[in-house]
């Protein structure tokens, strides 16, 4: 990553941080004393920027095809992108799978742009000294379903598949720590430490998180995607790495996606 | 054969409950590619968390709650010293730590000891500010519960495995699923009870 970019990540995350201290001062409010700085962020959201490098990406002849991805399908049509996003995840006959955003973009970097599938995965999340293509990617093609409303349909047995089997593993107690999503995220007010945790069996609060995804992460200085979100919660319950597009994280998201049918999409969010 | 191979496509209520959970079991079987056997094995539901997997608003049976409760109470182990209240400034450490056991790139993070992750989810040193309420509040548990070695005997045990007194219970099984050690939930136990520890002080 150029330096400067960094730069700008630590500096927005420094003003961030310090706004933030100086409103939860104020207010004396011990929950979400971060809302204020989320706030500022969402503002002057730096997720642009990497809906803007994602354009570059996407337009550009790259990888060993010398391809861009203007010839990949979404769902709607080769290269056709408004509004793709928001019937996302859906079944896709060409793969014969249920595809989420980003293993529908893996999928075209390794059929019309040739690079290794293994390299793709690696690199899908960013670190601190490398940037990841999949991040910008995602951000572009999400951001051109903005103002639409997230409108995912289950009309293929295998999108009812992933829909159903994503609401058992929603349910599904494992682990060292016993638990399931639904154990953080079934009940109204609750909180880890000080962060809040939405309600995901309250339609309204699924939408409210669902409207955000992909989001700039200011603890990351990143933008994360789903996949992310999805491989971060079972890192904290202790569970190994999720796979990267494996079907499991693309049930979650299609449970995810469906239940908060109607939010009005507007990425990338800013979450903390 | 796929599992939709085995019903009519296009029927409104497919898949059923069984035929989905079969599949979300096939998924995670495949979840963690290139994962060590060992870690992979952190999936797998046992008899308990099975029985526990329970979709939207569905209830335990009368049964399964027996057999949760039986199994958690079978699960049951002490310190080989017998002694169930431990150093309260030990349990301090434990109960405000909710590091360790954690995987990034197929390793478990290195740490001295896993923490006994208690604020993430609970008020305990009512002091202290930063603290979780996915779980009740402990503040004064002591005090208002009296230190009685019966009380040390049901903290530890509830600690060791919730499920034992309320089966299902979001609590994690911090003992039986071998999180801590019995004598980590001794140093909790003890701080949850001692007089001087802050959950009791008197402010």
């Amino acid at each position: 990553m150029p330096t400067s970019v960094m730069r700008d990540r630590i500096a927005v995350f420094l003003i961030a941080g310090f706004a933030a201290s100086g409103a939860a001062f104020a207010q004396g409010k011990p929950a979400d004393p971060l809302a204020v700085g989320r706030q500022l962020l969402a503002e002057d959201n730096p997720g642009d920027l990497w809906v803007q490098r994602g354009e570059r990406l996407f337009h550009e002849k790259r990888g060993p095809g010398r391809a861009s991805l203007e010839r990949c399908d979404f769902g709607l049509g080769a290269g056709k992108l408004d509004g793709a996003f928001a019937r996302m995840p859906r079944y896709f006959p060409d793969t014969d799978r249920v595809q989420d955003l980003e293993s529908r973009l893996l999928t075209c970097m390794v059929e019309l742009q040739g690079f290794q599938r293994e390299e793709v995965i690696r690199n899908a999340f960013s670190t601190l000294d490398r940037n990841s293509d999949m991040e910008a990617l995602a951000s572009y093609v999400a951001s051109r379903s903005n103002g639409m409303k997230m409108h995912v349909t289950l009309d293929h047995p295998r999108e009812r598949e992933m829909y159903k089997a994503g609401e058992y593993l929603f349910h599904r107690r494992n682990g060292p720590t016993d638990f399931a999503c639904v154990s953080c995220h079934g009940d109204d007010g609750r909180r880890i430490r000080l962060q809040d945790l939405p309600n995901m069996t309250d339609a309204a609060q699924m939408r409210a998180v669902i409207a955000g995804w992909p989001a700039y992460r200011g603890t990351q200085g990143t933008v994360r995607t789903m996949q992310h979100r999805l491989y971060d919660c079972n890192w904290q319950m202790r569970l190994p790495d999720l796979g990267f597009a494996s079907d499991m994280s693309i049930a979650l998201t299609t449970y995810l996606n469906y239940s908060g049918n109607g939010a009005v999409i507007q990425v990338p969010g800013v979450r903390r | 054969m796929t599992a939709a191979a085995l019903a009519v496509p296009g029927c409104a209520t497919y898949p059923d409950g069984e035929t989905a959970r079969q599949l979300g079991e096939k998924m995670v079987s495949e979840a963690y590619p290139g994962m060590p056997e060992a870690l992979v094995k952190r999936a797998v539901q046992d008899r308990p968390q099975a029985l526990c997997t329970k979709i939207g608003k569905a209830s335990l049976t009368r049964e399964e709650a027996a057999e949760v409760v039986a199994l958690s109470r079978a699960s049951l182990r002490y310190p080989a010293s017998g002694k169930l209240v431990g150093d309260w400034q030990a349990g301090a450490r434990l109960a405000y730590s909710g590091t360790g056991s954690r995987i990034r790139g197929g390793r478990v993070e290195k740490a001295k000891e896993n923490g006994a992750l208690c604020s993430n989810c609970h008020m305990l040193d009512p002091g202290e500010i930063n603290a979780g309420n996915l779980g009740p509040s402990l503040a004064a548990y002591g005090t208002q519960r009296g230190g009685s070695e019966e009380l040390a005997k049901y903290a530890y045990e509830r600690i060791y495995n919730a499920w034992a007194f309320v089966p299902c219970s979001t609590m994690p099984r911090l003992g039986a699923g071998h999180h801590l050690t019995p004598e980590q939930i001794a140093d909790v136990v003890a701080y949850l009870i001692d007089p001087q520890s802050p959950v009791n002080r008197r402010r």
